[in-house]
This record gives structure tokens, sequence and C-alpha cells, in this order.
């Protein structure tokens, strides 16, 4: 099993992938656009310089290095100039990690974490998986600790003609075991002190009032995206209040990342990073089974001025050889 | 305004032969504080708006409303209560509003340049905490009821940009003044229709002294279907003889289908909301100032509320000409005027127009003290020099001082562009000797260069930090309204700073916009330059640290290599700024972002939507910053009327109107009763309902929001 870590690097001031496009309502837009401007971006920074550096025709290497469309016509750069192998882990794309850090000194910001577990990866894994996802976000951030860690488990939305019936629906969705067997995970990196607050996303007042029942450690911060935010089902802002939630707002789908959009980002297509060999071809690329596992998305917000310094994801994948 | 002080006022003669000095100590005062501010950082978003009132007089048996002059007595009564309490029992209601604390900061009122004007201010800046930004609403009505609470009964604080029958034959005011009184020197308003305070009526006389007339404040008529054509306007005596610039409108100061006016009351009696944020340092100050330039114009049209003058339907939408000309304190050679425009004939025939030399002023001024900017200031890579206005004027030796000084070109011309100006007001006690733990002479200057954004450096004791004012709004009829627009500017820059966006179009195009915004309708019948692609260039690995929104942090890439200017920027309609073209167009955008729809501009809404997506905010708030974003969507798209197409159609379905551009005192009364009637039921938190009986089409106005509904 080889391990895979994608980032996006930050991607607040990275130019239009964070624009949340009409009709994107509950996507994973930005996940993927971002994933693949991060692969291009390393490309041509990286690739294209080893490209240069063992060409001696100048001319051929600007051509290739000012042309994304190259992906297009069925080019792709060497996946060992851009991408890292440290540790068992392949870095896609590489992270130089002498860049991390904010500007400020940590107090000065709100640093939220959101970590989707997905359906495609074990749920005993999941703490295992936490704790990997945090690690780079502190990393990244150089931060000792994040403020809000927001736990979101797959399968679960609010959907329905009106606040009733989606509250009613999401009561049937997730899986309350799993749910419940995966949060001392998230509560254990409380207690180590590595987050100040714990969140949970997309429950309902019905799975929220189960939940609570079975857990230790409350959850501060209930994320709930609904397609008019004015419009909250009742039970749930009752309950929120009564146990002392916040419900925020978000617009993330809690199946973020899928196989086959994972593969199609890294896969031999017209649009994939070709880092991933076609599974009926081969040829060129790793080979193998590639599963997501997590997905972390941060966001650190200068608390005093609102301005958001840094945001991005890490997404973390396991490539079973076949 | 500030500068309050009590002292001796110099009469222009005079003054004039001070201007030197005051801008010479002005200099020395600026780089005082610029050297001792320079280096301040990390100060937090604070935020301030002002909402400014007009007074009037109203009651249902009195056939007319007029504007109180009661200024002073208000403020006094005020002055006096020190608890300002609100004691029509309206502030228990503000308690039931969402988020609000029990412990309020009291408001803070101000003097204005009319003596019919009130503004308010909150009692302590806002912050970036979302759920303070739901306190900024309350916060307005709470202001709007003290008013009225330290009022007479028949007395009301409304919020339209301008009274529409100021400067009507007969009465207007009350109390009655005369008019041709010796500062204004107008025939339409009296001298006692500014506030008493010697700086105000010395403003006014200076401006016209200086300007050797009256001031001319035409604004072209809306001709209407019995409209006589070509109009003149029957309110111009032309047999007055008791003051030399009785001569103006002899000469032609009062042309055909434009309705004159000839005093500074005309344009600083008129309302606006203006928005101050605090920057962190002056690098994000002199940032947002560039960037929010281009912004102006937009929200200029998508606020417009301004469609009446001196009892006539104008041609224009907007307040903003009107100030520029009534403030117009240039000269013949600095305005640039013709020579012999007497005769016309000679004129036609003479292909080589000759231009008043320049004898006695010291250049040509394309624009009055109150215009739209006319440099940017960042020190922003991105400004290319293109960008910039090349026949700038600036004073040369002020900006060499200023250099020697230690500040940067930029800022140096930004500043020596701004002293150009004489300061109009001096007062004999400030000149004995040179104050420099003081800013006053460099305020005198500064504070009477209205541009369309102010950059304002911290106060002399240098307790706060640098800030940016956004000027262009005019006000809305509603707190609701009002505190929309104040909130999605903030959000704003808090999306350009976080995105670190880029407005840049060349400064000469926002002046054009700023033309294009002042025609009726402009928001859904014009288009304005806005610039194609926002978005920063992607910085390379080497330069990749976090957060190349703040100058200080990250290297910045060095410049891409640049294509025309004229490739950056293209016409857009309000709707398609605001709302993005996928909005605009009517339909979906296809999900995919990458298929390079370059044309596709992505909108200020759904920006700030992306921002909000980015940060914590509670359903709640965000439920009400989303109706805050839904009035203003609707009103760049067009679903809902701006308040000076709504006023255009209550005038248009009145009685009493008869096609003819004349707002009666019958339509003034009725247009003033409504706007009453709808901040009443709005200070009651009681909505809408019932009211269209009474005002029509108020749904196109204000929509069906939960508040309004």
């Amino acid at each position: 099993m080889t391990k895979l870590i994608l980032s996006t690097g930050n991607i607040v001031s990275g130019g239009p992938s964070i624009i949340r496009k009409s009709g994107a309502y509950r996507s994973n837009l930005e996940l993927t656009h971002s994933l693949r401007s991060s692969f291009l971006a390393a490309q041509q920074d990286y690739a294209a310089d080893a490209y240069s550096a063992s060409s001696s025709d100048s001319d051929n290497a600007a051509s290739t290095n000012g042309s994304g469309s190259a992906n297009g016509n069925g080019f792709h750069y060497s996946a060992s100039a851009w991408t890292a192998h440290e540790g068992g882990v392949l870095y896609v794309p590489r992270i130089d990690w002498s860049l991390a850090g904010l500007q400020e000194e940590p107090a000065q910001y709100d640093i939220t974490a959101k970590l989707f577990f997905l359906a495609t990866a074990p749920v005993s894994k999941r703490a295992q998986y936490a704790k990997e996802a945090l690690d780079l976000v502190l990393k990244e951030l150089r931060v000792p600790s994040v403020d809000l860690l927001v736990a979101s488990f797959p399968g679960m939305s609010f959907d329905g003609d009106c606040e009733w019936e989606a509250d009613k629906l999401n009561a049937t969705q997730g899986d309350d075991e799993e749910e419940a067997a995966t949060w001392p995970a998230v509560e254990e990196l409380y207690r180590q002190g590595l987050v100040k607050r714990l969140g949970i996303a997309e429950f309902g007042s019905e799975k929220l009032a189960r939940f609570l029942k079975r857990v230790q450690l409350r959850p501060a911060v209930n994320q709930i995206n609904i397609k008019n935010c004015c419009n909250v089902p009742p039970p749930l802002v009752k309950l929120a209040k009564e146990q002392g939630i916040d419900l925020l707002v978000h617009s993330d789908c809690t199946d973020i990342l899928s196989r086959g959009t994972l593969r199609e980002l890294l896969g031999q297509g017209p649009r994939g990073a070709g880092v991933l060999a076609d599974s009926d071809s081969g040829g060129n690329g790793l080979q193998g089974d590639l599963a997501p596992q997590w997905v972390v998305k941060y966001t650190a917000v200068v608390r005093d001025r609102g301005v958001i310094e840094n945001k991005g994801y890490f997404a973390g994948a396991g490539l079973a050889e076949v | 305004m500030g500068l309050l002080a009590l002292g001796t006022a110099l009469d222009w003669p005079e003054a004039q032969k001070q201007a030197h000095l005051v801008r010479a100590w002005g200099i020395k005062q600026l780089l005082e504080i610029w050297n001792k501010a320079k280096g301040k950082e990390r100060d937090a978003l604070l935020w301030g708006d002002e909402v400014e009132y007009l007074v009037v007089t109203y009651s249902d048996d009195d056939p007319k409303a007029l504007l109180s002059l009661r200024q002073a007595d208000i403020l006094t009564a005020l002055a006096n209560d020190t608890a300002l309490s609100g004691k029509g029992g309206c502030v228990p209601e503000l308690q039931d509003a969402p988020n609000s604390k029990p412990n309020v900061t009291l408001p803070v009122f101000h003097p204005e340049f009319g003596r019919f004007m009130l503004e308010a201010t909150p009692g302590k800046p806002w912050g970036i905490d979302f759920k303070e930004l739901l306190n900024v609403e309350p916060d307005m009505k709470l202001r709007r009821c003290i008013a009225k609470d330290h009022m007479l009964p028949n007395e009301y604080p409304i919020t339209l940009t301008t009274f529409p029958r100021i400067g009507s034959p007969g009465v207007f005011t009350d109390p009655y003044y005369p008019v041709s009184g010796s500062k204004l020197r107008s025939q339409f308003v009296p001298d006692e229709i500014a506030n008493p305070h010697i700086r105000f009526p010395t403003l006014a006389a200076n401006i016209r002294s200086r300007r050797g007339r009256k001031v001319q404040v035409n604004v072209p008529v809306f001709r209407d279907e019995n409209t006589p054509w070509p109009w003149k306007d029957p309110t111009v005596n032309y047999d007055l003889h008791q003051w030399p610039e009785d001569d103006d409108v002899r000469n032609g100061a009062a042309p055909d289908s434009f309705i004159h006016m000839d005093a500074m009351a005309f344009g600083m009696g008129s309302c606006c909301l203006q928005i101050t944020f605090q920057a962190k340092n002056i690098t994000e100050g002199r940032q947002m100032y560039d960037q929010l330039s281009p912004l102006g114009p937009i929200l200029l049209a998508l606020t417009a509320a301004t469609p009446i003058y001196k009892g006539f339907l104008a041609d224009t939408d907007v307040r903003w000409n009107q100030i520029s000309k009534a403030v117009d304190d240039r000269t013949r050679e600095e305005l640039g005027e013709e020579v012999g425009l007497s005769h016309p004939a000679l004129n036609s025939l003479c292909l080589l127009t000759i231009h008043q030399p320049l004898n006695n002023s010291r250049w040509r001024i394309p624009k009055s003290r109150y215009a739209s900017n006319s440099t940017y200031i960042s020190t922003d890579p991105r400004l290319r020099p293109e960008y910039l206005d090349p026949e700038l004027v600036i004073d040369e030796a002020i900006k060499q001082e200023l250099l020697d000084g230690g500040m940067d070109d930029r800022l140096a011309t930004h500043f020596a562009h701004l002293f150009i100006r004489d300061p109009i007001v001096i007062f004999d006690e400030d000149l004995h000797e040179l104050d420099l733990n003081k800013t006053d002479h460099f305020e005198n200057i500064q504070s009477t260069n209205w541009q369309h954004m102010r950059f304002k450096p911290p106060p002399a004791e240098n307790s706060i930090g640098w800030r940016v004012e956004f000027r262009p709004m005019e006000i809305q009829v509603t707190d609701f309204e009002n505190a929309a627009f104040a909130v999605f500017m903030v959000l704003i820059t808090r999306v350009v700073l976080s995105f670190d966006l880029n407005f840049y179009i060349p400064i000469q195009r926002v002046d054009e916009n700023m033309e294009t915004a002042h025609a009726r309708d402009a928001v859904l019948e014009e288009k304005f330059w806005f610039r194609r692609n926002l978005f920063p260039v992607r910085p390379p690995r080497s330069a990749h640290g976090s957060g190349s929104n703040t100058p200080n942090g990250g290297v910045s890439r060095p410049a891409t290599p640049a294509g025309p200017v004229e490739d950056e920027y293209r016409l857009m309609t309000v709707n398609e700024i605001i709302n993005g073209t996928a909005y605009a167009r009517g339909g979906e955008v296809d999900g995919d972002a990458d298929d390079g729809e370059e044309e596709d501009f992505p909108g200020l809404i759904p920006l700030v939507e992306s921002y909000l997506d980015s940060v914590n905010v509670d359903v709640v708030t965000r439920c009400e910053l989303a109706t805050y974003l839904d009035l203003i969507r609707k009103r760049a798209s067009g679903e809902l009327w701006t308040a000076a197409k709504w006023i255009r159609h209550f005038v248009a379905n009145h009685p009493a109107y008869h096609k003819d551009s004349v707002v009666s005192e019958d339509i003034n009364k009725d247009l003033v009763g409504a706007v009453i009637k709808i901040g009443e039921r709005e200070q009651k938190g009681s909505g809408f309902q019932g009211l269209e009986r009474d005002v029509p089409a108020l749904k196109r106005l204000l929509g069906v929001f939960r508040r309004c509904s």
C-alpha cells in the first residue's frame, strides 16, 4: 500500500478556484478545481525547470512552460519532477515546507479545520486519518493547535422540499454506529490540546439528539448546509440552543472526493495529472487500486480583521497494488 | 464635517493672502504625522458609517411639508439629554433584534452644512465579528428614534438625499426667511439655510468670492409629455439688482433645459451614506483606497436616489455632480473658459478656441474640489503607470518638499494634487504659530477636497490608524437599505484583501463611469468600464509564502508581461458587475470553471458569498447577511427599483402631476409623507402591509424581505 497526499497549497489568493459558481450549491468543485490548478502549477514550476535544465533548446522549454494545454495533447510531465516520495508517502505535488507558516502570531488567527471522513475508507482507520490530517494542517500553518475541528461523516445532507422534511430525511442518513465509534478519535485530539473546539456537520435534530447521548465530549459546533439558510429546521434550532451548540453555515458536500473523481484528477486523461496509470492500457504511472481516505480543509482568518490569509486542502489516498 | 473651532474667519481677500502659509504649514503637519504613523502596524479592522438626515416638518392638516431649520435646537436638546434615551419607546423594540446587546453605546449626532440636516454616527466603531454586523441596522434605527424624540411632534428625520422643493419659489423652510442674503446671494435660498456656525457661511461666501461669481448648479430637466420645450426654468428671476452676482443669470448662467441653482446649499444640502474603514497599516490603506476607487461609480448608480431638484424632475438620478458644482470655487482661468463667449457667432467660426490666459491663477484645473478621485496611491506592483492620469495637476514644489521629507513619489503626488487647492476657511487665530502637534492646517486642505474616496492619515496624537473613506453612496430611504449597503461595502473590503483582488482600470475610465452613473436609471440602462480579470497571478513556488495579500509578507511576483491596458477592461452592466455574467445572462453557468469562458465576470456578490463560505458564520447571521445581499442583487438586476426610480414613479402617478416635470407642493408633501410613513413602520418593526395604499409601488422599492412583509 502506497500512501498519497494531495495538496492545494494556499488557494485564497490563487485565483478563481475559490469562487462559488452559481448553481454549485453543496459541491466539491472548490476542491477539485484547486487540486487541478495545484497540479498544473507544480508541473509548470518544477517539471518545466527540470525540463529546461535537461534541454538545450530553450525555445522549446518556454513553449512547454507556458502551455497548460500540453495535457490536453496527451503529454504529461514526468511525475518524478513535481511529486516527491518521502518516507513511503507520495506527495502530489511535492511540498516545500520551508514556505509554510502564517505571517503573524498564531493567536491572531481563527483557524478551522474540517475533516471529511469518506465512505471509501475503513472506519477502523479513522483515528489514524484524523491524526495524519491534523498533523499536516499544523505543519502547513506552523501553529500548535487549531481553534475548531469539524468532523464530517459520509452520506449526510439536508435535502427536501421544506426544512421539516429535510430534518426527517436526515434522521435516516449516515451511520450512527460509525459516527459514535469515530468520535473518540477526535476527542483524543482535543485532549492532546491540538484542537480547542470540536464540531460536526449536517446533523439534523434527531441525529444530533442520538449522537449527544452517546458521546462524552459534546460538539460545540454543528455545520449545516441548507438551500436557504433562513429556513433552519425549528427542532434543530431548539436543540442546538438548549445544548449550547453553534449552528454554522457551510457549503461543502459530505462526499467530497469519490474514487472516480480522484482517478480522473490523477489519471492519464486530458485533464488528469498523469500520475496514475490507466486501468486498462496500463502504460506510465502508478498501477493499482486508488481509494480516497480523507480530506481536510483548513482556513486561517486574521481574527480582528476578517481577512482570510490561508485556505487549502489536503487529501489522503491509499494505493493498493494489484 | 470636523473643524468646528470658533474664531475669526477671514473673508476671501484676506484668506487668499494666507493660503500659501496654510499650505506650507499643512504640509509640515502632514510630514509630521506621516513620520509618526507610517510604521503603525496591525491595527484591527474598525469601521464606521455616517447617516445624514433631512429634518422636515409634516402634518396631515398642514398643506406643506417644509425643511425645518431648527438644527441647532435639536442638537442642543440631544446634547442636554445625556442619557439619550429613546423616550418614544422604540428602544425596547430594538432589543428584540437578533444579537443586539442591551448595553448599546449611544450614537453621536453632528451638525452638517445644511441647517435642515443632521448627521449621526455609531457611538463606537464597528468591528468585523460577523454578529456585530447585524447591530448596524438596529443602531441606525436607534439613531433615527433618538433624533425623532428630540424634535417637535411635527418634525421628522428622513433620509431622502435632497428635499424635492428646496429653492422653489415661496415658502419651503420653517421658519421662513427671504432669499438674496449677503453671504449666499442666492435668488432661491436664504442665507439662513446654512448652518449659522461661522465656518459654513464663510465657506459658501468664500467659494463664491474666489470663483468671482455664484456657483452654477445646472442639472438637465426631465422632458415629459407636457414639458414645454425648449424648457426655460420658470423660477429664475432675471430682474434682481441687489448684488453684483445678480448679473450671473443675465450672463448666461441659466441655460435652456436646465434646472438652475445658484448656491452651495443645493449640493452640500444632500444626504449621503459614507463608510470609513481602518486599515491594518498604511500599505493596506493605500491598497484599499485604490481598489475601492473603481467601485465608486458602480455604487453611486446602484444607490441612485436623487431625481428631483427645486421642484422639477431632473434628467439625472444622482446627487454627485450637483454637489461638485455647488462647491466649485475655480476661477475662470482655472476653468479654462473660452475667451469671448459673448460673441457666439464669431466663436462658431473660429476653429481655434482661446482659453483664459493664466494671469492670476496658477494652473488650469479640470475638476472641482468635489469630484471623483484623480489618482491612485498604492505601492501595489499591479498598479501600471498607464492607469494614472498623465495630466494630473500637482504642486511641484509641495511634492518636492514631501519627497525631501522622505515620502515616496506616489503618495507625495497624491497630496501635491490635493494641495493645488486654496484653503477656503481660515481662522485668524490659527495663524499665530505652527503647532506640529495638530493637523488643523493639513485637514483644512484635506477635508475640503471632497473626492469619492478619502485617504485619512491618523490624527495628530496617532491614536487610531490609517483610514479610507468611501463617499459616493446616496442615502437610502430605510435603515434596512442603508445597513445593507454599509455591510456590503465592509464585506467587499474583506473580499478584496482576502482574495487579493485587482480592480484597477485607468483612472480616467473611473471618471467616465462617474459621469455615466448620472444617467436616468443608469443602473439598468448604462454600461460601465470594469476590469475583466480580478484575480492575482499565481505566485511561483519560490515566492509561495502565505498571504501574498499583504505586501509586507511575500515577495511580489515581477510584473508579468502585460498586454495593452485597453484589453484589461470592458463595458459591463451593473447587474453583471454585481451579480456576475452568468446571472446577468439569466442562465446557470456551466458547472465547470476551466472551460475558459474568459468573458465570464464572477460578480461581486458571488465573491462575497465565496468569502462567507470560507469563514465561520452562524445560520442566523448568514441569513441576515443573505437578506442584505438579496436586496443589492435585486437592485442591480432591476427586480427592485432604486429610490430614484421609485420617486419618479411616485411623482408620475400622483393625481397632481401634469406630466410637465413639475413637482408641486402637493406631490412634495405626499412624497415626504410617504417616506415618513415608511420610516414609522420600519421603526415599529411592523412590516409594510397595508401601506401600499398610501405608498404606491413600495414592494418594487423594498421587495418582500422578512422585515418588510
